[in-house]
């Protein structure tokens, strides 16, 4: 059973010869190629390099073509400040408070700031493990984007003081997503993870995610499972037990789950749909080897019966996290 | 007139207004309180921090979202600055905080509600912004007679700089003032692991453990 095949069995619920592993490997893959990570971020040949490096360095069974949430936002007309060793920020946003989103234009994926490295990346990564492993794409979701459009909290304030200019962003921000998803489908992504942290009931009330957030990212999954995706994977991170049980209706057959959400409750929440999660991941920061490998463990063992999960963190593993730990958390993986 | 009884005042109006999140009317009542010849302190005491202590009680780690938190804060803020459109003395809180989002963080989303919630509760806040280097901090703490230093941080890379901290404050001879650590990326952590006083799930949890120190004077 190769990474693809153990991956897709899980999804399917359908038996492993291990617990599939896919932690949140983005820009930690920098720091195992010993290159800064700034000109990871910017250059999809180093980072494809640096991805196929993390699996062969920590047998991860996917690669991640993601590199940060600023990738749509630059496209959009925002600008980015740049880091050595961390990752950009916005320093000037492409909306202002009062802008209509409607002055901005959908950009192509091919020409657009950094999506052409993202889709040279996919490319690369998809030529390097074929159909042996997954191929990850990843786009910001429309809460997300909305929020990297005007700031979050201009976009949060403009949610609740004028619902229907905040609309006109969350439908920008999700044909952004469809097209810049399509496009890396077509550059060689298995899937595409659509990644909406501001979507998180950490951040909204789960009453303004079903009636608005919803419907939006339904459209969106539908729009990449239409385009190809031999999957789709919803990715939030925080206490999302109010809004999991939600998941499948949209569409979505990964689902993420963070450590504020029991494994068993996960599962009651969700039981038809594969999970990911659900490791804490900033545990990985500090040196407990020990400590790491026992939660991989017991984690695994929560779902040794029933099949469809995925082991990994609830969000992602940061770049400086501990070598060892991750190399006792693949050991944990390897056995599980 | 300036001291009326408290039956002639019915504050609900405001405090429904903040929980509503509803700054203008918010706004608008405290105003009408305040012409009304009603002292400040007793709108910050009955009608702000009566509508905290609301808020608190619903904010549970299950329901609390910072959309609805957000709303309420700028209800608050607002009111605040009416009272004390000058800002607010060390004398007129009942505690003074200093509070910043450390150098190579600038997400201070949550440490603008924190803020709030505090002012709300009738202390002093000194906020220092984002991206804020801890020798600045330790040197406002000493500045402005903190009674605890707050910090917030979303991403990984601030948690070097929240560990300094402590020292940077010993370095100024203020290793009593307590300091308290949240936001996402902190709050996965221990306090030991954070060399801080104590970690807040959230702003309300945080609030409560500097009511506790304001209260009891009580230093770790």
């Amino acid at each position: 059973m190769n990474s693809l095949e153990r991956i897709l069995a899980a999804v399917r619920f359908q038996p492993t010869d291990r617990t599939p592993f896919l932690p949140q490997l983005f820009g930690h893959a920098a720091v195992t190629a010993g290159i800064p990570l700034g000109d990871y971020l910017r250059d999809g040949s180093r980072l494809a390099a640096a991805q196929l490096l993390e699996r062969r360095t920590y047998g991860t069974d996917g690669v991640f073509a993601f590199l940060d949430l600023g990738v749509e936002t630059e496209a959009l007309g925002s600008r980015l400040e740049y880091f050595g060793n961390r990752y950009p920020e916005v320093a000037e946003y492409a909306l202002a408070p009062a802008d209509d989103p409607g002055i901005l234009t959908i950009p192509d994926p091919r020409r657009a700031g950094r999506m052409p490295e993202v889709l040279r990346a996919l490319g690369e990564l998809r030529r390097g493990v074929g159909d042996t492993a997954l191929v990850i794409g990843a786009v910001a979701g429309p809460m997300t984007l909305a929020a990297q459009l005007y700031g979050i909290e201009a976009a949060l304030y403009l949610a609740m003081d004028d619902p229907g200019r905040h609309a006109a962003a969350l439908d920008l921000a999700m044909e952004v997503a469809i097209r810049y998803g399509r496009a890396q489908l077509a550059a060689g992504a298995h899937l595409v993870m659509v990644f909406d942290p501001a979507a998180s009931p950490a951040v909204v009330p789960a009453d303004f995610f079903r009636s608005r957030l919803q419907p939006r990212l339904a459209r969106l999954l539908a729009a990449l499972h239409e385009a190809g995706a031999t999957a789709t994977w919803l990715n939030i991170a925080g206490p999302t037990a109010d809004i999991l049980p939600h998941y499948a209706d949209m569409g979505a057959d990964i689902a993420t789950f963070d450590y504020y959400v029991a494994p068993a409750e996960a599962r009651r929440l969700l039981p038809h749909t594969c999970l990911v999660g659900n490791l804490k991941s900033l545990d990985c920061l500090d040196p407990a080897p020990a400590v790491i490998a026992a939660q991989a463990r017991e984690l695994t063992a929560a779902f040794a019966t029933g099949g469809g999960f995925i082991l990994s963190s609830g969000c992602e593993i940061p770049p400086e996290a501990d070598a060892a730990n991750l190399a006792a958390l693949a050991e944990a993986a390897r056995k599980g | 007139m300036a001291g009326a009884p408290d039956s002639t005042v019915d504050f609900e109006p405001l405090v429904q207004f903040l929980l509503a999140g509803d700054h203008h009317a918010a706004l608008a009542e405290a105003e009408r309180l305040l012409a009304a010849g009603i002292l400040r302190e007793r709108i910050v005491t009955e009608g702000l921090e009566a509508a905290m202590g609301r808020l608190d009680d619903k904010c549970t780690v299950e329901s609390f979202n910072l959309l609805e938190i957000m709303l309420v804060g700028r209800a608050v803020a607002a009111v605040v600055h009416a009272l004390y459109p000058e800002g607010m003395a060390p004398a007129q809180g009942r505690a003074t905080f200093v509070i910043a989002t450390l150098e190579g963080d600038v997400h201070d989303l949550g440490k603008n509600i924190v803020r709030n919630v505090l002012a709300g509760k009738g202390f002093r806040v000194v906020d220092l912004g984002r991206d804020c280097p801890v020798d600045t901090l330790a040197a406002a703490a000493e500045r402005e007679g903190a009674s605890a230093v707050l910090v917030s941080g979303l991403i990984s890379p601030v948690v070097a700089e929240v560990r300094r901290v402590k020292e940077a404050l010993k370095a100024r001879g203020l290793g009593q003032v307590p300091v308290v650590a949240g936001g996402a990326a902190l709050k996965q952590l221990a306090p030991a692991a954070l060399n801080v006083d104590y970690v807040a799930e959230n702003a309300f949890d945080g609030a409560r453990y500097l009511e506790r120190l304001a209260t009891t004077e009580v230093r770790p």
